[in-house]
């Protein structure tokens, strides 16, 4: 009975140890995508336009990493918190998106 | 080691061992939902009133990029501490597990020394709340910010005193959890608050 329950235990941790190097890639990416949406600002050549565009999408991809890898959206279970997350952003974007088109035309 | 097998008895997963650590998950991701709103509002006001410095001095002008690269990585690297804190939580390692959330504080000390340090740059710059429509929207946007930082540096330095005297539970477990959620979440927000604001701020 013991021996059974420790072996099964061993069982459910495994999958935990190797989420360990997700983690770490996450980090790193993070440093990566961070570094270039600097570099990007200060490299005066690039059209203001297109900076404005790339920043945005390295921001939003950095966001999804971390929401995945870090806040374990990925991870089985998560239906409430992915249905939630997906629906708040569909209702907010579009919110935002007209308010600022209102306020500024 | 004697540790460990101490708290052997305990299943893998803290977290979601017990119905009331489940739904207290699921409710933080509701809290989080409205927090979302919150700042989003922020966001879209800040985005509205940018432009609209009265005279004062522009965000070009006053952003120092050195100083916010150096912020984002503080915090960066906290939100990376609290999740290796959940990782020895669910190898039951106690020790550890306040080691990682004790350094998550201290960072997240560090985050909120220099952002206070830039504001009052800014107040001898002539940049204060009441100064302009794009002073008052950006201290709201990056202040709220800050005070959500203040806000979880005291619960989880609270959380590190408790664990102390109450160990690894599926009480303590769900806490820990929903801290480490928190500090992520306000590491999210940060990623664009430093893309919309500094970064933005900086192409002009």
């Amino acid at each position: 009975m013991v021996h059974n329950e420790t072996s099964s235990q061993k069982i459910k941790r495994a999958p935990v140890h190797e989420g360990m190097k997700n983690h770490y890639i996450t980090f790193a990416l993070s440093i990566i995508l961070t570094a270039l949406a600097f570099f990007a600002v200060m490299n005066s050549d690039l059209g203001s336009g297109f900076v404005y565009f790339f920043i945005v999408i390295l921001a939003f991809v950095q966001a999804i990493l971390q929401i995945l890898f870090w806040m374990h959206m990925k991870d089985r279970g998560h239906l409430y918190a992915q249905v939630t997350f997906v629906v708040a952003a569909l209702v907010l974007l579009p919110i935002m998106v007209t308010a600022l088109f209102w306020i500024w035309w | 080691m004697s540790a460990h097998s101490h708290t052997d008895h305990l299943p893998a997963e803290l977290e979601k061992a017990t119905l009331e650590g489940r739904n207290k998950i699921l409710g933080f991701w509701l809290f989080l939902g409205a927090e979302c709103a919150l700042f989003g509002t922020l966001f879209a006001s800040y985005l509205a009133l940018r432009g609209n410095n009265m005279g004062g001095p522009t965000a070009n002008e006053l952003f120092d990029l050195s100083i916010v690269a150096l912020a984002t990585f503080i915090l960066l690297t906290s939100s990376l501490f609290s999740v290796l804190a959940v990782h020895e939580m669910h190898r039951h390692n106690l020790g550890k597990v306040r080691f990682w959330l004790a350094a998550t504080v201290l960072f997240g000390l560090a985050f909120l020394a220099l952002e206070i340090y830039e504001f009052v740059h800014y107040v001898h710059e002539g940049h204060t709340f009441s100064s302009s429509a794009f002073a008052s929207s950006f201290y709201s946007l990056v202040g709220f910010h800050g005070s959500h930082v203040l806000f979880g540096v005291c619960w989880i330095a609270l959380l590190v005193a408790q664990l102390g005297r109450k160990g690894l539970t599926v009480v303590t477990g769900p806490k820990i959890y929903v801290a480490a959620l928190y500090w992520h979440f306000i590491d999210v927000v940060w990623v664009f608050i430093f893309t919309v604001v500094y970064l933005m701020g900086k192409v002009g």
